[in-house]
């Protein structure tokens, strides 16, 4: 992973959505570190909504993320207590293009929407996105399926980004989970942490353990896999551990997540399984 | 254990849907012919390297380097090892190395007499047996082509009187000296392997940036109503190398920039330039599209074919020799070291627009580019207008690899005054996963059987048969060498052919 290069900053208590977009784009224009050019390539918008609670892991597993996708990222973080208003900081994180004079640059912009804007987050990120590029969206935390504030996000983006290993009501949630599929593409970065899991019980076929043991999203999950693709019912254990992993961070199954486009149907047909089961 | 209910049962396994990210190649052993040459060192071991470390080599994996050299298996496992680790992309990794190294076995032949031969023989029967290789085998064809046909016809005999597993050669270039060389090479190899059982390299095409090339106009809708004759006013493609010919004086001399780098890069790059969307990304579809051009490349007039060869200069500042004082060559040497020709590719799409092709060595950069010029606006609206260049799309296929696009734009202030601005691509900053190397791509479709990325036997044919044309008459004149300079872009004759043009 390169080194962070530089990264120029612009702040504002009281902002307005365009000032934020004129942010990035007079932080982009600026003549960048060492007198090099900065350049902007973007795959896809990323935006990710983080509660209060979410917004240390957040920030963790976003640091070196934008260097595997250059994007526009968004954070909103809802403050509804707050008083109404948006403050705003935005910045570029900015790496070497090797053999290159550029510095290749990721545009963040943290958005605390405090008060009244909380409830309208979508008016707020639809101006900013950027156009004709692909909207990811990852939801901190355990999203009410049926809240407005939800509703309104998922009708801007392409792609749902969850972590249902953060839920404290799974396998329940994933019945509810289940019924979005037609709204909008869901990913779950729980799923993509049992693929060493997985892959190992599918080498072992048509051998199936009678129980599976491991965190409960991820081993309801597998044992709804193992129902809808198998038509095995196994019983399920708690425990801390997954039994087979390769140790990759958050960022790396997130980054790889942000690389997915299509539906899933396995991944879908495991979540319904598990939701009933 | 648990008990299935409700699926049906399947002799397939319903599990493995949506885990296979890519297919694994079959159980094989990969021989390597030239084993101690600078190609194996090089390219093929840190590219067998990359593939272990990705887990994209089959599970029962073997490799038998084949030499003349007398050494034995632990001495090559230690050579090896010593090239990945100055030559890999990747990270070193003990426990990637060791999965490699206790699968790879030396022999010390030429493989001309028959002792060679039956030790070569045991060693794959043996690995067989202890890997798991079934009897499937590539044979890595990296020698001397006088070597190939010795090869061709041993393994050919060895494989009539063995039946178990499958077959493949990958030949490397240089695949014949001239149409003759190559057309024979095809027939000896045709009596003995059928057609796709044969893997010609090269390696260009085993380039990202060279298959991003159909991805840009096949994936676009943009480009490919405006790729033609109609808007393109011409096409320039550069292979430039900063480099001499290292140590490579006894090839160098009797192959020339002409065999070395246009009958094969060059044309190659023309091919995919010009080709009609194929119907599908198989290995005979795409195939098929670039014989078609390649049939339909005119004999150049010989007056549009130039050639060079460097003398002393600088490159980067610093002296360097002409190609007359390097090592290993002739001081009257005529061998050249750059080629530049005008080719028109007639047929519909492309009548009359003309490909400048160049190549050398020694020229100011390392930098192999496609640039697509568009034709001029019709009618000019503003001031200045002859100042503005005309829209020029380049796929830079290294370094740098990308694309850029030139295009006109409004200076800000009063009047309408129009510069041309370069909006660009750069692979490096949308996908930073790092671009594989060219031989680890095709060390893998050759091991799954996919030759859509190597050179079919009529379009090598048709190839040398441009080269040919162009040989011939160049035997007729004594050419008047050096006449460039190193670090300089080729001769002016060179410079004057795109410069008529205009």
């Amino acid at each position: 992973m390169a080194p962070l290069i530089h990264l120029d900053e612009w702040q504002d208590e009281c902002a307005t959505v365009p000032e934020v977009e004129q942010a990035l784009i007079g932080l982009r224009l600026r003549r960048g570190f060492e007198g090099k050019r900065n350049l902007r390539t973007s795959v896809l918008t990323h935006l990710a909504w983080v509660p209060q609670e979410w917004q240390q892991a957040a920030t963790e597993t976003l640091a070196g993320l934008a260097e595997r996708h250059p994007s526009r990222t968004l954070l909103l973080f809802p403050e509804p207590e707050g008083e109404d208003g948006l403050s705003a900081r935005a910045f570029l994180e900015c790496y070497e293009a090797p053999g290159t004079d550029r510095h290749l640059c990721n545009e963040v912009a943290e958005l605390r929407l405090r008060g009244a804007r909380a409830e309208a987050p979508a008016s707020i990120v639809l101006p900013l996105l950027l156009p004709d590029l692909p909207v990811f969206l990852r939801w901190r935390g355990r999203p009410s399926f049926d809240s407005a504030v939800f509703a309104q996000l998922v009708e801007v983006v392409d792609r749902l980004v969850v972590d249902s290993a953060e839920w404290t009501d799974v396998p329940a949630a994933y019945s509810a989970l289940a019924e979005i599929f037609e709204q909008v593409t869901v990913s779950d970065i729980a799923w993509r942490r049992t693929f060493p899991w997985r892959r190992t019980l599918a080498q072992a076929w048509p051998e199936v353990p009678d129980r599976l043991t491991g965190p409960p999203a991820e081993t309801a999950l597998v044992a709804g896999w193992l129902a809808s693709r198998g038509g095995v019912e196994v019983s399920v254990e708690r425990a801390d551990e997954l039994p087979a992993g390769d140790g990759r961070a958050p960022s790396d199954l997130l980054s790889e997540e942000l690389d997915v486009y299509a539906r899933d149907p396995v991944y879908e047909e495991a979540v319904r399984t598990a939701g009933r089961l | 254990m648990a008990t299935r209910s409700s699926a049906p049962e399947t002799v397939e396994n319903p599990l493995v849907e949506g885990l296979m990210v890519r297919r694994r190649p079959e159980p094989c052993v990969l021989t390597i012919f030239g084993a101690s040459g600078d190609l194996t060192r090089r390219k093929i071991f840190p590219s067998l390297y990359s593939l272990a470390f990705r887990e994209l080599l089959p599970e029962q994996f073997a490799i038998l380097g084949v030499a003349r050299s007398e050494q034995t298996t632990d001495e090559f496992v230690r050579m090896m090892e010593a090239a990945v680790r100055e030559f890999g992309r990747d990270e070193f990794r003990d426990d990637v190395w060791q999965r490699l190294a206790k699968v790879t076995r030396y022999v010390a032949t030429d493989f001309a007499d028959d002792d060679g031969e039956d030790r070569v023989a045991r060693t794959l029967t043996d690995l067989d047996h202890d890997v798991g290789t079934r009897g499937n085998r590539i044979y890595y064809f990296a020698v001397p082509p006088q070597a190939m046909p010795t090869l061709v016809e041993e393994l050919g005999e060895r494989r009539r009187r063995s039946s178990e597993g499958w077959v493949r050669l990958i030949i490397e270039k240089p695949f014949g000296y001239d149409l003759a060389s190559a057309r024979e090479l095809n027939e000896r190899l045709g009596h003995h392997f059928t057609e796709d059982e044969v893997f010609r390299i090269d390696h260009y095409l085993g380039k990202d940036t060279v298959q991003n090339l159909l991805a840009l106009r096949f994936a676009n809708g943009i480009f490919e109503p405006i790729w033609n004759r109609q808007f393109i006013d011409h096409v320039q493609i550069t292979v430039a190398e900063s480099i001499g010919i290292e140590a490579r004086a006894s090839y160098y001399e009797k192959a020339g920039a002409v065999r070395d780098v246009f009958q094969n890069h060059l044309l190659q790059l023309v091919a995919l330039t010009a080709m009609e969307p194929p119907i599908d990304f198989s290995a005979d579809s795409v195939r098929n599209e670039k014989l078609k051009v390649l049939k339909a490349l005119a004999t150049p007039d010989p007056r549009v074919v130039v050639r060079g060869q460097y003398g002393p200069g600088y490159i980067g500042g610093e002296p360097v020799p002409g190609y007359r004082e390097e090592e290993g060559v002739a001081p009257d040497s005529n061998t050249e070291t750059f080629v530049a020709a005008r080719l028109f590719v007639d047929n519909w799409r492309w009548a009359d627009t003309p490909f400048f092709v160049r190549t050398g060595k020694r020229l100011p950069r390392r930098e192999t580019t496609i640039a697509i010029q568009f034709k001029r606006v019709p009618h000019s609206l503003f001031e200045q207008a002859e100042e503005l260049r005309p829209n020029v799309l380049v796929a830079h296929i290294q370094p740098n690899e990308g694309v850029s696009l030139a295009i006109g734009a409004k200076v800000p202030g009063e009047g309408m005054r129009v510069r041309t601005v370069h909006m660009d691509f750069l692979y490096g900053g949308a996908f930073r996963t790092g671009l594989p190397e060219a031989y680890e791509r095709l060390l893998l479709d050759a091991m799954l059987g996919d030759a859509t990325l190597f050179t079919r036997a009529d379009e090598i044919e048709e190839q040398w048969a441009l080269v040919d044309v162009i040989t011939a008459a160049w035997a007729r004149q004594r050419p008047n060498f050096p006449n460039y300079g190193a670090g300089t872009w080729g001769s002016q004759a060179a410079q004057e052919l795109v410069e008529w043009h205009r």
